[in-house]
């Protein structure tokens, strides 16, 4: 009898493939049609929302903590680069920095004398992205070390409403207090891309690839050894992980301490290629029930899976966004407006996902953390030597 | 022979059912003890009070002379005893092999040294060679790239056993390690098992198939509705009219 891991092993690379390809044609499809800074944006969209999945997988795929306040350490990230190094910046260049810098009437005109300096200065640009993003992730970390303290008394649901709530709780503190970040208002960050000016949306998609690309291997590379295996038998069984000698309360901060200094630099990240932080934009939607629903598409615990979903919703999304009006108008004359497809898209898939496929487009397999011909080569020298001594 | 484990009066009630009676055994080191005893007479309570699973209502629990009454899982773990669950527990979407590596400590399981492979490769290797060996010994080393969930019954006892076996433990409490297991598989396990004595392990087997069991046992306890109701050799426990009245009515 075939089991049902045989029956996807071998399906497996072949989804992955064509899925990848047609995701490819609708891409090209779109550069061809309306050009590429459609192209751009949404390429941007998928690396920012990849990493934020890949952080969400780390500690709902990989450890089952049941994670529904990604949106919490996004804020973190996106709120302290809106908050602070533009703030640095107008202290050392004698600009106002206090309390009034998050002010619309006085951050519209700071900023754009930090751009100017921002722009002729290579160094200084790259220095302040470097330090965006370690500033996010040291906040992030933080934020995850927090929310690690309730997720030690409380399970599943419990906690999951607790993060849920603390995700809202941050959001509109930052919209109601103006200091932080503007408050109703936008505040504006100091774009370390001026100096490509012309360029910029390519820069950014590019930073962005290489960002992307070095958070998959490191997730790839913790998740594939011993760390990785306490992760998982966290997930599987608490109670023997602790027979076994493991510290789940340690683990499980660990996992939400580098999963939220993930997320935080994703937030960082988006923050800074809008140039704006508004503090109303971070919901609970689009931070943390997106995210999960690209995880559950692209197959919770596999880690190649969330790019995947990630890329198939972004494109999705897309193309909806794209193509509402002009075909789905007639949607009017029974009273449904296309501008809401979108988040039904959400609904559908989610839905289409537990019915159809609960394992998601690239299932989760069970690997050892060696390689498999190093291990069988060990079997190999064990079963020799068994069988030149005798038992017992 | 040392006095390994020793409980002291030990109680656990839950509610008005006094599940653990004012238990006190020793288990000296190095040998095979046996304890029996009909279903729900406590012997899984028992057990659970002893590792940390739950917490005891009232007595002592000490391991080699160090009280470790109410203490965590993982700190009874440290000390060198782990016990199995007599409804396997394996971590189900891990292989065969990692489910007996997660028994085993190597330095790549802190989150920074998991970064850099050659921290933690060389021990790794070094755990997976002596895991393959146990299973190679409980007959299991040809589904090691199985994932746990499609393992049957009694290859799911092994597994369980095998996990316990790799901890590196002193002692190691088996509960109904040969449940559900055929007879000439259980007497191969049970003479594996106290193969290992020579090693240096203690073992602690709560079994229900005494005929099977008794043979390999040094010393039982026979336990009935939450107390020790007989206690010596094997073969004297089982004639003890007490025992056979509570087995036989």
């Amino acid at each position: 009898m075939r089991n049902i891991g045989d029956v996807l092993k071998q399906n497996l690379m072949k989804r992955e493939v064509i899925i990848s390809l047609v995701m490819l044609l609708v891409l090209t499809y779109l550069a061809i049609s309306l050009g590429f800074p459609i192209i751009f944006s949404t390429l941007i969209l998928f690396f920012i929302f990849s990493i934020v999945t890949l952080s969400l997988n780390l500690e709902v795929g990989h450890t089952g903590i049941s994670q529904f306040g990604r949106v919490i350490a996004v804020i973190a990230g996106a709120f302290v680069v809106g908050a602070i190094p533009g703030r640095i910046l107008a202290f050392l260049y004698g600009l106002p920095f206090g309390l009034e810098y998050a002010d619309d009437a006085v951050n519209y005109k700071v900023v754009p004398l930090i751009h100017k300096i921002l722009e002729k200065d290579i160094a200084l640009a790259l220095g302040f992205l470097l330090f965006c993003l370690v500033l996010a992730g040291l906040s992030g970390a933080l934020i995850g070390w927090l929310t690690s303290r309730p997720a030690i008394r409380l399970r599943e649901a419990y906690l999951g409403i607790s993060l849920l709530a603390f995700g809202d709780f941050f959001m509109w503190v930052g919209h109601n207090w103006e200091p932080l970040v503007g408050g109703t208002t936008a505040v504006f960050i100091p774009d370390p891309f001026r100096i490509v000016w012309g360029y910029r949306m390519q820069a950014v998609a590019f930073t962005l690839l290489a960002i992307l690309v070095l958070v998959y291997l490191f997730i790839e590379r913790i998740t594939k050894s011993p760390f990785g295996r306490t992760l998982k038998m966290l997930r599987d069984s608490p109670l023997v992980s602790r027979v076994y000698g493991k510290d789940i309360v340690k683990i499980r901060t660990q996992s939400l301490v580098i999963g939220s200094a993930i997320a935080a630099i994703g937030g960082a990240l988006y923050v800074i290629y809008t140039g704006t932080c508004t503090a109303i934009g971070f919901t609970r939607l689009t931070w943390t029930f997106w995210p999960w629903a690209y995880m559950m598409l692209g197959g919770v615990g596999s880690n190649i899976g969330m790019v995947l979903g990630v890329l198939v919703l972004t494109v999705s999304r897309t193309l909806i966004i794209l193509y509402r009006k002009s075909l789905f108008g007639f949607l009017l004359l029974w009273g449904i407006d296309p501008i809401w497809l979108e988040f039904t898209l959400l609904g559908l898939v989610i839905i289409f996902i537990i019915l159809f496929m609960p394992y998601g487009l690239v299932p989760e397999k069970s690997e050892t953390v060696l390689p498999s011909g190093r291990i069988k080569a060990i079997l190999e020298s064990v079963r020799k030597q068994s069988s030149q001594t005798p038992e017992n | 022979m040392k006095d390994l484990l020793l409980t002291n009066n030990l109680t656990k009630a839950f509610g008005g059912l006094v599940a653990v009676n004012e238990v006190s055994l020793t288990i000296r080191e190095n040998t095979f003890t046996l304890l029996i005893g009909p279903n729900g007479c406590g012997k899984t309570t028992l057990l659970n009070v002893c590792t940390g699973v739950l917490r005891p209502d009232g007595g002592e629990v000490k391991l080699e002379g160090k009280d470790i009454t109410g203490w965590s899982p993982e700190s009874i773990y440290e000390l060198g005893f782990v016990r199995t669950f007599q409804i396997p527990m394996p971590f189900l979407s891990l292989t065969v092999l990692d489910n007996v590596l997660s028994a085993m400590r190597n330095p790549g399981e802190s989150p920074l040294k998991a970064i850099a492979k050659r921290t933690w490769v060389k021990e790794e290797e070094k755990n997976v060679e002596r895991a393959l060996e146990i299973l190679w010994r409980v007959g299991l080393s040809r589904e090691w790239d199985k994932p746990a969930y499609s393992l049957g019954g009694a290859q799911l006892k092994m597994l369980e056993i095998s996990r316990s076996l790799a901890s590196g433990a002193k002692l190691v409490a088996l509960d109904e390690p040969i449940g559900g297991v055929d007879p000439i598989y259980a007497d191969e396990i049970l003479t594996y098992i106290t193969s290992l004595k020579s090693y240096g392990l203690t073992f602690l087997v709560i079994e229900h198939r005494i005929d099977i069991a008794a043979p390999y046992a040094d010393y039982a306890y026979a336990m009935d509705r939450g107390s020790v109701i007989s206690q010596g050799k094997p073969q004297d426990v089982l004639n003890d009219p007490k025992v056979v009245e509570v087995y036989l009515g």
